[in-house]
């Protein structure tokens, strides 16, 4: 099966006996090029067709659905040479491009024979094969290969044929020296592909005129008939230049010398070699101009070199620790060529389409490990590439987004307002499909008042930022663009889930000001105009099956569903209609409906199929790093920043499927994990997070793939123990670089936290506390989740130290903020943390009320497992009432002991089995002896929980109970046992030893 | 020396030296300006001022000057005009002590004499004439003589300029690659770096050097070995200018280490020029117009300056005076252009058209004007053209994508607008117009937030520039921003920028009125009555501010003034009229309802 994909990606057919054949596995494969037939047209004819007329591309319905891949290939070659007036580029013919006509030449001989003539197996051929498919595709890098690269992955590919292969490319490419000998190479390059169907015998090789490589080869030959003779001229000066750059290299006799070079100097850079580095560059500059006499090199030096060393200077001290010091060597090294390569040769740039591919990956890495970037070296990258393509304008954002990402605001703003001054008239971020300009400019603004918004939400201006994306809801309106008005809205949310909307009161376009009253109106007001937006929005893209905004919607809904209820929770009037609860059921129904998507992209502007090229990328990535040696290295990139999903797909194709959409579909499962976790489903959460964390790492953002971690990471310590949670926790910390604020980070402080309470380190777990404090900005209504888990923190360690009236104090105060932001789900667990308080304390009647309305709460909003626990408290607290509630508290136990039991993690069930013991107990009816393990096996089975959890203080509980009814029981020896047990953990709770778990 | 015969030696030489290594354009200027000295004769009487006095007088008297009389820096072609100036000016001269301040003299580099091949020399220059630069380098490739060598670097140099224009034009890729290089540069740079280290370099030599650095990049090098050129041959205007263009900055300009000759004088006052430091350049320029008095080019410069301190009549009465003087002439006249259409004088500005097109259509400043004539009659598209043709033959003509942008504008196409006015703020970052231009734009647009980061650009540029503060204003006040706050500020602080056109004191009335901050709004209204008053300036405006400081007295029973601007209201016909009567009579009644208590208060 692969091997019939193969062929059909590198266009050879071999032709068997049923003719067939060919077509068949056309259609079988799925993301690639079929043949369709009325593509027999003259394909100059086409492209020029295309150039002219931007409107047949367009439409769907003119084309046959299944050619669409095909005429995107073919605009995406055609285009990416400009429509400049006049001129009729195809696309720039470099010397590279002339190279590998050359080996396709040779890949595809009009000779009629299994295995042309230097080859020497069929896999042989087809390796060939694929390599210069993947040449034709990648974009590795945005200048095409220096031909010494070229030579040396080409030699790299094994088999003592392909030293020929060098050898003959060399001497033809040589040859060359007059415009004759070009035209002579290209009449020859045509009768590759012309090749008439009707002497075609059985086994003869033909390249498919229409596959990949076949379409390239058309592109050079039109491109080069398109040349006037100035560039032709051009051409053959150029070509002299790709030779003579490695022409010193190609001389030595071993080709292995250089590259063991290479893998030292690769070495060296790995090991943070740091003095060595420059200095072997500046020699390879020496080298490189020491024909040009002992003064210009110096000049060269002090002008055109001097600044991107010292750059590189920077970039050596900085980084070279990192954990991704892997892909600093690899950049490092590319960067040194491209420097040394500055002055005598320029290099030829990749075609645009594969330039902006690499400017795309290079976006999606930034975002997923900024430290592997520093600042100046990448920006003297883009500098590079904005010198060698000025109106490509997107190196302009990458430029943007670097500075947002190393928190220079000068940098950030200046370039997104560059880049959207030059370009938004002709292309926004998204809808960047391969259509050229249209006649009438639609500019993509909205986009940039969106990047806007953002990056001032980055820099920390909340106001700004809603600002920015309130006028980026209008003007997305305005100008119909949805997949923006998407993207905003959701920008929005994550703005009010990060900043308390008390402090962005009224300012969402509401033109009341309502900006007065603070307290309990205007909040209010801000989220609800959101909603209407949502809503509206829903509706629109439903009446127009707009499938991605309303997918992002119902996304959206299901959130604000989730946690806010839709009207006041104070409600003062006779009608008691109005719903206050949150419903499970139209939460899950949203969110059902918006992963319905992924089913159905393509249906949508947004999700066509919009191949930025980033795809093309592991091609070459797989085929380096399975055949390439000396490039062994990329293995180390891959680990580092690619995700696991590659892994799985490591020979598969790239996934058809477009990232956005993939993206939408993957927050759907993460948001289904949080809904989980609050409606206390674990098995649900940890399902939903593992599927989020191994089907969508790959389009995942750091952010979101953390936060699947940690759901993960907490669902381990609840359930396994905090043992396993480190180990995870270990892991993910590899994974994600460490920054401050970081879900990461704060994941280990909570675990930390939780563990010093267990084992009664209060002084650590204070400590713990204000760490999560400091995270936390200062301003007020900023980071309200941070600040609302620190206060929780902070009162259960009161609380632990018997500091009843602080911890009710603080547990108090938090219950007013909560209410005060309106956060009602929040107030749930502060009113049974009030009672719990009140419960140590002794007070039980005073807890009673909390609990209950702890309860009432849960019961509006379906936190199942939270009831479960306020349940739980009550019963103990019916228990410490008089030994006369013990019934009561029994049924109330029983009642809820199945979703504990099901869903609760070990805490929470070993509460519940010493609550149930204890009911037994204090029931003046039951008698011990008539069957001792209705009580032993809670109590074992509680024991054995808060072992595993450390949690001394109710270990020693339970075995003292434990005791207790073997003393009663007459079972000397197991009591004697089981208080050596409880001795063990009363001591470890009196003298808790100071360990460190991450250092174990 | 000091004398203008001196300067007419030094003029003379220095045109003839500059002529002979084919510095055409420089050369011109020095024979420019040599023939706008006024012979010595007429004025034998009058002792000639020397310019060192001049220059230390242009520090300390000029504030005092009067701009504001016309015809002051017309040059009368009967002269009576400028006698009477002369005599005047004379005199000042006269009594002027020299304050210690005195040029250095440069001596006159002599000619190489010992040129032994001269006959190759001329053979080359011949060639360099006839623009073969590259057979006119070869002639020269065993000559050994400064002149020799420096002759066949600029004609390699110039060789690579062609060839680097032609390649322009045939490599445009499909990224816009158009930066071709001039592939002579490399070899030069080595060339004449070896010469200056032998010490075999003249400043010609130097000069050429300069250039080479500058265009690869490396500026410093460039600016000290410029210096290096124009402190030992002054009157190679065009190594001031190459010196010029890398001072993008006062503070590069401050630390030049320049010697006092009096070129020093034209450079600082051009380079103030470009630095939109007008008033600077005007003192200079005044000063050298002293001496120079029939220098087309200091009128040129002069007028200009007065254009950019937006006096218009004056200049265009200098503009004229040039254009009388040398009816051929094209420089500057984009700017005389522009002037017009702010005057919209559309007779003016299609003869100005006419005869630049007659003279020499292809030169850039020659198809702005077209374009300036075409948008001043509304035909925008015709514009566009023009300056697309404009940069076309000079890419980097920074007005002219200004201009296209505010065409794209009137075109309502804005991404194109926005484009060229990108464009012009990537040439100059100083350009506040452009800045100002998109700005408008997204305002334009509808998207006044983010327009706001451009005219925060613009006004950071120009702070004393009224219409930057109302624009910002008005983008706060916006219906999506509602930032009232912040629209207050601005116009506070157009108001104190001297805002002519009145509309941000009457906006600052109107919101602080609508902020509830009556005794501020009243403040405001009585301020912008004053300036209307002022101005005899009728209107809308007028009859709300009466209204409101009739109400407003009102409410503060400070009845007997709310009565004079409610008797003004009476002049007026229509509602108003109906309005003021009616509160004309709860006026009269309104103190007599509360007799005791006002009253008391008159008389105590």
């Amino acid at each position: 099966m692969s091997l019939l994909l193969l062929s059909n990606w590198v266009g050879i057919g071999r032709r068997s006996a049923d003719p067939t054949h060919l077509p068949a596995t056309a259609r079988l494969e799925p993301g690639g090029i079929p043949a369709p037939s009325y593509f027999t047209v003259n394909f100059a004819h086409l492209v020029i067709e295309r150039l002219t007329k931007p409107s047949f591309l367009s439409p769907p319905g003119d084309a046959p659905r299944n050619a669409s891949p095909l005429y995107a290939e073919m605009s995406r070659l055609a285009v990416s040479g400009s429509s400049k007036e006049g001129s009729f580029a195809v696309f720039d013919l470099t010397p590279h491009k002339i190279a590998v006509c050359h080996l396709i030449q040779l890949f595809a001989p009009l000779a009629q024979q299994v295995v042309p003539f230097p080859f020497e197996s069929v896999s042989h051929h087809n390796r060939l094969g694929l390599f210069l498919f993947s040449l034709t595709k990648a974009c590795n890098d945005f200048v095409e290969p220096t031909l010494e690269e070229l030579l040396n992955q080409l030699r790299a590919l094994g088999g003592s044929v392909n030293v020929w292969f060098c050898d003959h490319l060399m001497s033809n490419l040589l040859e060359i020296s007059s415009p004759d000998d070009l035209f002579n190479f290209f009449d020859k390059l045509r009768g590759v592909i012309t090749s008439d169907s009707t002497d075609i015998e059985d086994d003869q090789i033909i390249l498919d005129p229409s596959s990949h490589i076949g379409i390239f080869l058309r592109c050079c030959i039109l491109s080069f008939n398109l040349l006037n003779f100035e560039g032709v001229c051009h051409l053959l000066t150029s070509i002299a230049t790709y030779c003579n750059s490695t022409g010193s290299v190609y001389e030595l006799p071993e080709e292995d010398v250089d590259e063991s070079e290479l893998d030292h100097l690769l070495v060296d850079t790995d090991l943070g070699n740091k003095m060595d580095a420059p200095q072997k560059y500046r020699c390879s500059i020496e080298a490189s101009t020491s024909d040009g006499g002992s003064s210009t090199s110096h000049i060269h030096m002090s002008s055109s070199i001097s600044s991107p060393i010292n750059d590189v200077h920077v970039s050596a001290d900085s980084d070279f620790k990192g954990v991704g010091g892997g892909v600093q060597g690899v950049e490092f090294m590319s960067s040194l060529k491209e420097y040394s390569n500055v002055d005598d040769y320029q290099g030829f740039l990749q075609p645009k389409w594969q330039v902006e591919g690499y400017l795309t990956m290079q976006a999606d890495l930034l975002e997923k490990d900024t430290t592997s970037y520093p600042l100046n070296s990448f920006t003297a990258t883009l500098n590079q590439i904005q010198k060698l393509a000025p109106e490509l304008h997107r190196v302009k954002y990458l430029k943007y987004l670097n500075g947002v990402y190393h928190e220079d605001y000068l940098i950030a703003m200046e370039n997104l307002h560059r880049y959207f001054d030059y370009s938004a008239g002709t292309e926004g971020i998204f809808n960047r499909s391969s259509t050229p300009p249209q006649e009438i400019y639609v500019g993509r603004y909205e986009t940039a008042l969106l990047c806007l918004g953002n990056m001032h939400a980055c820099f920390g201006h909340p106001k700004k930022a809603l600002e920015a994306l309130t006028e980026a809801v209008r003007f997305s309106q305005l100008s119909n663009d949805d997949p923006c008005l998407a993207y905003t809205l959701s920008a929005i949310c994550k703005l009010f889930s990060e900043v308390g909307i008390s402090s962005t009161a009224g300012s969402l376009g509401s033109q009341d000001s309502l900006e007065t009253n603070m307290s309990l109106g205007a909040p209010l007001s801000t989220q609800q105009q959101l909603l209407v937006l949502l809503q509206r929005s829903l509706e629109r893209a439903d009446s127009l099956k707009l499938m991605s905004l309303m997918a992002f919607n119902r996304l959206a809904l299901s959130k604000f569903y989730l946690k806010h209820v839709e009207r006041p929770l104070l409600s003062f009037g006779p009608k008691d209609s109005i719903k206050l609860r949150t419903c499970p059921v139209t939460i899950c129904k949203e969110l059902r409906l918006s992963s319905y998507v992924l089913g159905e992209f393509g249906s949508d502007g947004l999700l066509q199929t919009n191949d930025d090229g980033a795809f093309s990328t592991s091609w070459i990535k797989n085929l380096s790093s399975s055949s390439i040696s000396w490039f062994e290295n990329t293995k180390h990139v891959r680990s580092s920043v690619a995700n696991d999903f590659d892994l799985f797909h490591f020979d598969a194709q790239p996934n058809p499927v477009p990232r956005s959409a993939l993206q939408l579909a993957g927050s759907s499962y993460l948001m289904r994990a949080t809904s989980w976790e609050l409606y206390g489903s674990a098995p649900s959460v940890r399902l939903n997070a593992l599927v989020y964390a191994t089907c969508f790492a790959d389009a995942a953002s750091s952010v979101e793939l953390s936060l699947a971690y940690v759901k993960l990471i907490q669902h381990l310590a609840i359930f396994k123990g905090y043992e396993e949670a480190f180990t995870a926790l270990r892991h993910a910390e590899k994974k994600f670089l460490p920054k401050s604020k970081s879900r990461i980070q704060l994941l280990k402080l909570q675990l930390l936290h939780e563990r010093a309470l267990h084992i009664g380190q209060l002084q650590a777990a204070q400590q713990m506390c204000d760490e999560i404090g400091v995270l936390a900005s200062s301003a007020s209504g900023v980071d309200l989740e941070l600040k609302i888990e620190e206060n929780l923190r902070f009162a259960r360690t009161l609380l632990a130290a018997n500091e009843f009236s602080k911890a009710a104090g603080v547990a108090y105060s938090l219950f007013c903020m909560c209410y005060k932001f309106n956060l009602q789900v929040e107030n749930a667990t502060v009113l049974l943390l009030l009672s719990e308080i009140h419960k140590k304390s002794g007070n039980a009647v005073l807890a009673l009320p909390y609990v209950l309305a702890s309860l009432s709460f849960c019961q509006a909003f379906n936190l199942d497992l939270l009831e479960a626990s306020a349940n739980l408290t009550l019963a103990e607290l019916w228990l410490s009432l008089g030994s006369n509630h013990a019934r009561r508290a029994l049924i109330l136990l029983h009642r809820t002991l199945p979703m504990i039991l099901g869903h609760g993690g070990l805490e929470l069930r070993a509460r519940a089995n010493i609550t149930l013991a204890k009911c037994h107990l204090s029931d003046p009816t039951f008698s011990i002896s008539e069957d001792p393990n209705i009580l032993l096996d809670p109590l074992n089975q509680a024991a054995e929980e808060f072992e595993i959890l450390e949690y001394h203080e109710m270990a020693a509980e339970a075995f003292y109970l434990m005791a207790m009814v073997y003393n009663h029981l007459g079972q000397l020896e197991a009591r004697e046992e089981a208080a050596e047990s409880f001795r063990k953990h009363v001591t470890a709770l009196e003298n808790p030893h100071s360990e460190d778990p991450f250092l174990r | 020396m000091g004398s203008k015969e001196s300067y007419r030696t030094e003029l003379r030489s220095a045109a003839r030296q500059l002529g002979d290594r084919c510095l055409f354009s420089a050369a011109k200027w020095a024979a420019e300006l040599l023939v706008s000295l006024e012979p010595e004769s007429s004025f034998g009487t009058t002792s000639s001022p020397s310019l060192s006095s001049l220059s230390s007088r242009a520090s300390l008297s000029a504030p005092s000057t009067p701009r504001t009389l016309s015809g002051q820096y017309r040059r009368q072609t009967d002269g009576s005009a400028l006698r009477r100036r002369l005599r005047s000016g004379g005199v000042d001269f006269a009594t002027t002590p020299l304050g210690g301040f005195s040029y250095v003299t440069t001596p006159i580099p002599l000619e190489d004499c010992s040129e032994v091949n001269s006959d190759a020399y001329l053979l080359a220059k011949t060639y360099f004439d006839c623009r073969e630069y590259r057979r006119a380098a070869n002639v020269l490739t065993k000559q050994t003589g400064r002149k020799a060598a420096f002759l066949r670097c600029y004609a390699l140099y110039l060789a690579g300029e062609k060839r680097k224009e032609e390649e322009r034009i045939e490599i445009e890729g499909s990224f816009g690659k158009s930066e071709a290089v001039n592939s002579e540069l490399v070899y030069l740079e080595r060339e004449l770096s070896s010469l200056r280290k032998s010490g075999t370099i003249d400043s010609f030599g130097l000069y050429l050097y300069g250039m080479i650095l500058k265009d690869r990049g490396c500026q410093n090098l460039s600016i000290s070995i410029l210096v290096e050129s124009v402190n030992s041959f002054p009157w190679n205007w065009s190594a001031w200018l190459e010196l010029q263009s890398l001072c993008s900055t006062s503070e590069t300009l401050n630390k030049l280490n320049l010697k006092n000759h009096w070129m020093k004088d034209f450079f600082l006052a051009s380079a103030y020029q470009e630095l939109k430091m007008h008033e600077e350049a005007l003192k200079r320029y005044e000063c050298l117009q002293a001496v120079f008095r029939r220098s087309d080019y200091i009128q040129a410069q002069i007028a200009t300056a007065l254009y950019g301190l937006r006096e218009l009549d004056e200049a265009e009465v200098v503009f004229e005076e040039i254009l009388r003087n040398d009816p051929y002439r094209v420089d500057t006249m984009d700017i005389y252009s522009n002037l017009l259409y702010a005057k919209e004088s559309f007779s003016a500005l299609s003869f100005l058209a006419h005869k630049v097109f007659l003279t020499d259509k292809y030169q850039p400043e020659s198809c702005c004007i077209i374009a300036n004539y075409y948008s001043l009659k509304g035909h925008h598209e015709k514009a566009v053209l023009y300056f697309r043709r404009a940069l076309k033959l000079n890419t980097k003509y920074l007005s002219a994508w200004t201009l296209m942008g505010h065409e794209y504008v009137e075109m309502k196409n804005t991404p194109a607008a926005i484009d060229a006015y990108r464009r012009a703020v990537d040439i100059n970052p100083r350009d506040y117009r452009a800045w100002y231009g998109l700005g408008q734009t997204y305002e334009m647009m509808s998207m006044p937030f983010y327009a706001l980061y451009y005219f925060k650009s613009a006004s950071f540029l120009q702070p004393n520039d009224a219409r930057l503060w109302v624009a910002m204003a008005q983008c706060y006040q916006s219906a999506p921003l509602e930032m009232l706050e912040d629209a207050v500020k601005c116009y506070t602080k157009a108001v104190s920028c001297n805002d002519r056109e009145g509309i941000a004191l009457h906006q600052l009335a109107k919101l602080h009125s609508i902020l509830g901050h009556s005794e501020k709004a009243a403040y405001f209204y009585k301020k912008d009555l004053e300036m209307m008053d002022a101005e005899d300036r009728q209107g809308p405006n007028m009859i709300e501010a009466l209204l409101f400081l009739t109400k407003y007295l009102k409410a503060e029973k400070r009845y007997e003034e709310a009565e004079i601007y409610c008797a003004r209201l009476l002049d007026y016909s229509g509602p108003e009229k109906e309005t003021a009567m009616s509160l004309l009579k709860g006026l009269r009644i309104a103190p007599s309802g509360l007799p005791s208590s006002s009253g008391a208060d008159h008389f105590l």
